[in-house]
């Protein structure tokens, strides 16, 4: 059914259709209102979970890691610092295996303090070993988060669903929501072989000397190599019941004959879109490609879809301080093993919430036909505003 | 090769492989029932700890029960003890000793108020019958002691009643004839326990006599006469000695004339105190102390000190009794063989040949007051009347911690020659009682409470939480009359309050320090298992012994001992 929901209520809705035993999560701007819906619906009966009120996010994800342990469906969320202070459990839930799923709503992480969208805080964590999908739209994100339930339970691996902070969890946006039923058709209720069991009591979490360690990151490495499969299965397995799929690893989208592409993740990937709806005959359209799968990263879909591009502009949300951008740099080594890769121009945008507007598309492609067009920029910083020796 | 599996599940329980307990090189934690300084310094060998547990627990009775199996007489103790526990206590160091002495006199109280049994079972009527020479503490505890071991007593005192010296020299205002009573007669009236008045020693009963008709004999005669006094051969003729004029004063209530007059006391103890208090009640125009040793102060070393109850001494002082110390009576002057004056010297420090330092006439200092009665109190010794061939000079002086001078024949009390206190005697009584039931068993000797003692550094003060010691009423100086009892009761509330302060120094608390703070969780919390009456067993197969509970135990119960391969 067709319904004009907020994002955050949407995801709210999402999560209790895949009938959770367990959520805990510590309210964070913008995560908060997910949490307080969720809390809205069991408190009305809606939803049969056991909801869990914790003092930290710390906590939060240690609940969670516990209860997804003890054979649970878990659920978590939150952003920014809630998203550093969990960073300690989620390589831990992500090193032990432990499948559950977590909305992280992307949001720069301080100082200074901002409360405002860009991706800083899901990249802080990009190594923890969590599966990361990012998503364009509400819509995305509420099919990414019910199969995100299913990706976990199917790779013994967390699902973080990275949706863009305001710009998607406080926007309205007319959702079909899927049905229950269809919801229960797609998603088996929750198995984990690794959960505690009091009849055969094992222990997690012990030491690895190093005569192990290695193997044991070695596996995991390979595990989500083989999730890249999982994630395009189970996307159009969700599309059999829904009839949508979210775009498997990565979406191409534009003219095979494009010269330009530009490779993005998050709500950007649909400005960029309307921006060439309406600036593309003036500066040329540009092939668009929307990497849904962070991580893993699908290397060999990336190289595939920039087939025949002389230029490639990276979109980040991010920054590296010191490197430049995050996403940019990871494009920039998987494309080096083809023999006629395009040139990467890397641009940081929108960071701390400064609005992209659709102009950005031709301002972007007007930037890189210039010869001398900078490689990687924090593309829409105005250094009149910083002082002559800080620009 | 073992393979891993995913995410590194491991079998459970299988930490437990990891036998910490072999990382331990150095130290181990051990429990040690360490004495508290007060049971130490406790002449009748009460362990005062062991009664403020339970009184901590909140059972007065358990209290005075434990209280009693080492001292039967509470409630005099608790009116007339100097108290060297409180002395030692080791609360002195943080805000003031626990009043152990007014929480004992209240359970005595207390036990007579309720009637609480002593804790003694009758004696078989076969038993062995013990005599005992002298009603006075040390006679009556041993008798008490006697039935608690399962022997019957038989008492002869010389007195027409029991209580010897605690009835005799000890004034009311200390000890009401009330209290002492009641406390008397419900250990008198226990089974087992004969009393045998106007029996005296050498007239109508014999040593000899008592040792072919008895199992055992015990004599604890007290010291009865004064040690010979003269200032350079000197003595008035109307000499009056301290203990005798005491005696004489609680018996007929009457003073001589003289003393009237100014009055010197020289000597230094409870009794010289006493006489001086009560003549100066009586009406003297002055009284003056005086004595060789010193005040409390800077320039007294401890062994130097007056030997007197401190609150007695206080009170003395402000009764406006006058005390000159360090100083002795060098000349009397006489009017014929009447007292007319003294000359009094200084006492200076001088090494002798042995290198230890002793006092000696300052000459110079000398003064002269003009007096109406010198009272000597310089001590007392037995009589020695009966004991022929047993003492040693002008007391017993036995060899031994039970007071042994002959097979079954033992010696209680101040005719040891260096006790001096109630609780003292009382202590003697007990140790010569248990000597007496082992010797009778064909047993060895008992062995003494070899354990060390808790000191201050020993604790860990961080755990315990101020307190402030419980205070003591006392009768105003112009409210002091001869009966009234100088200093007041404290009631159950603030015994119980009082019980909180006690430190359990060297005893567990189960306060599960240990069992929180150790990081290998080798401490188990089992009463089942714990032995020695804490709650708590060390696993040292997973003690890295890192001393962490030794250092967190409040008490100083846990301690590092080294390490033995």
């Amino acid at each position: 059914m067709r319904e004009a929901l907020e994002g955050s209520l949407a995801i709210a809705r999402a999560v209790a259709l895949t009938k959770p035993d367990v959520v805990a999560a510590y309210p964070i701007t913008p995560q908060t209102h997910i949490v307080e819906n969720i809390s809205k619906l069991v408190a009305d009966g809606d939803m049969h979970t056991e909801f869990v009120s914790v003092e930290s996010e710390f906590s939060a994800a240690s609940v969670v890691l516990g209860a997804a342990a003890a054979g649970a469906r878990a659920y978590t969320a939150s952003a920014s610092q809630g998203i550093l202070l969990m960073s300690e459990v989620m390589f831990n839930i992500a090193g032990l295996r432990v499948p559950l799923v977590m909305t992280i709503a992307n949001r720069a992480v301080g100082g200074p303090l901002s409360i405002w969208n860009d991706q800083s805080d899901s990249m802080a964590v990009r190594d923890s070993g969590w599966i990361q999908i990012h998503c364009i739209s509400n819509q995305e994100a509420v099919d990414t988060t019910i199969q995100a339930f299913r990706i976990a339970q199917e790779t013994d691996l967390p699902v973080a669903v990275c949706m863009d902070g305001f710009v998607l969890t406080h926007t309205m946006e007319v959702i079909d929501m899927p049905s229950q039923e269809e919801v229960d058709a797609f998603l088996p209720p929750f198995e984990f072989a690794g959960a505690l069991d009091t009849a055969n009591p094992r222990s997690m979490g012990t030491l690895v000397d190093p005569n192990y360690f290695a193997e044991v990151r070695h596996s995991h490495h390979a595990a989500m190599g083989k999730a890249l499969a999982k994630i395009e299965e189970i996307d159009a397995a969700y599309a059999e019941v829904t009839g949508r799929a979210s775009g498997g690893l990565l979406t191409v989208d534009g003219p095979k004959k494009a010269k330009v592409g530009i490779i993005a993740m998050g709500s950007v990937v649909g400005t960029m879109m309307a921006g060439r709806e309406h600036y593309g005959g003036e500066v040329g359209e540009a092939r668009i490609v929307k990497l849904r799968s962070y991580r893993p990263f699908p290397a060999k879909a990336l190289r595939a879809a920039v087939k025949g591009l002389d230029k490639v502009i990276v979109i980040d949300r991010a920054i590296s301080p010191g490197m430049g951008g995050v996403l940019g740099t990871e494009v920039s080594a998987v494309l080096s093993t083809l023999d006629k890769a395009p040139k990467v121009y890397n641009y940081a945008l929108g960071l701390g919430g400064r609005d992209i507007p659709e102009t950005m598309y031709r301002d972007l492609l007007t930037t890189i036909e210039a010869k001398d067009a900078p490689r990687f920029a924090v593309f829409d910083a105005d250094l009149e505003k910083l002082p002559p020796e800080d620009r | 090769m073992t393979q891993i599996t995913r995410g590194t599940w491991a079998e459970a329980g299988t930490s437990l492989d990891f036998k910490t307990g072999n990382w331990r090189s150095t130290q181990r934690p051990v429990h040690i029932h360490a004495k508290a300084p007060c049971h130490g310094a406790c002449p009748a060998g009460e362990d005062q700890q062991a009664w403020f547990a339970e009184l901590q627990m909140g059972h007065p009775e358990s209290a005075w029960r434990s209280l009693v199996a080492a001292n039967p007489l509470p409630g005099v103790t608790g009116r007339v003890c100097p108290h060297p526990c409180e002395t030692a206590c080791n609360r002195v160091q943080l805000d003031g000793a626990l009043a152990i002495h007014n929480v004992e006199r209240w359970l005595g109280d207390e036990a007579v108020l309720q009637g609480w049994d002593y804790p003694v079972t009758p004696p078989a009527k076969d038993a062995p019958v013990v005599a005992i020479v002298g009603a006075g503490p040390g006679g009556l505890s041993a008798a008490y002691h006697c039935v608690r071991l399962g022997l019957r007593a038989e008492i002869f005192e010389a007195l027409p009643e029991a209580g010897g010296l605690l009835r005799s020299a000890i004034p009311p205002t200390r000890l009401p004839r009330t209290a002492l009573d009641a406390e008397l007669n419900r250990l008198l009236d226990l089974p087992g326990i004969t009393l045998n008045l106007r029996q005296r020693l050498g007239r109508d009963i014999s040593v000899e006599g008592l040792r072919e008709r008895f199992a055992a004999v015990l004599l604890s005669p007290g010291c009865e006469s004064p040690k010979p006094w003269s200032v350079k051969g000197a003595v008035p003729a109307d000499l009056h000695e301290g203990l005798a004029l005491l005696r004489d004063f609680m018996d007929h209530g009457a003073l001589p004339d003289a003393a009237k007059g100014d009055v010197i006391v020289h000597g230094g103890g409870n009794t010289a105190m006493d006489i001086c208090r009560i003549m100066k009640r009586a009406g003297a125009k002055s009284v003056t102390l005086i004595t060789a040793s010193g005040l409390p102060g800077p320039d007294t070393a401890p062994d130097d000190l007056i030997n007197v109850v401190p609150r007695e001494l206080e009170e003395a002082q402000e009764e406006g009794i006058e005390i000159i110390d360090h100083a002795t009576v060098s000349r009397l002057i006489m009017k014929g063989s009447r007292v007319t004056g003294v000359e009094i010297i200084a006492l200076r420090k001088e090494r002798g040949k042995d290198g230890r330092k002793r006092r000696v006439e300052f000459e110079g200092t000398e003064r002269v007051i003009s007096v109406d009665m010198v009272v000597p109190c310089v001590g007392e010794q037995v009589a020695p009347e009966a004991f022929e061939g047993l003492l040693n000079g002008a007391y017993f002086w036995p060899d031994n911690l039970y007071g042994r001078i002959a097979p079954r024949t033992f010696s209680i009390g101040d005719a040891r020659g260096n006790r001096g206190t109630v609780a003292a005697a009382i202590g003697d009584g007990r140790i010569a009682a248990e000597a007496v039931a082992a010797e009778l068993a064909g047993e060895e000797d008992p062995v003494a409470d070899a354990r060390p003692e808790m000191a201050f550094d020993g604790l860990n003060t961080a755990y315990y939480a101020g307190a402030v010691r419980v205070p003591v009423a006392k009768l105003p100086v112009a409210e002091r009359t001869f009966d009234a009892e100088i200093e007041g009761g404290i009631g159950r509330a603030e015994a119980l309050a009082e019980a909180q302060r006690c430190l359990s120094c060297g005893n567990c608390l189960a306060c599960d320090n240990c069992w929180t703070m150790c990081p290998d969780n080798a401490v188990i919390k089992t009463t089942e298992l714990a032995m020695d009456g804490s709650h708590y067993v060390f696993d040292y197969d997973y003690c890295k012994g890192c001393g962490l509970c030794t250092e967190e135990c409040p008490t100083g119960f846990i301690q590092s001992v080294p390490e033995t391969s």
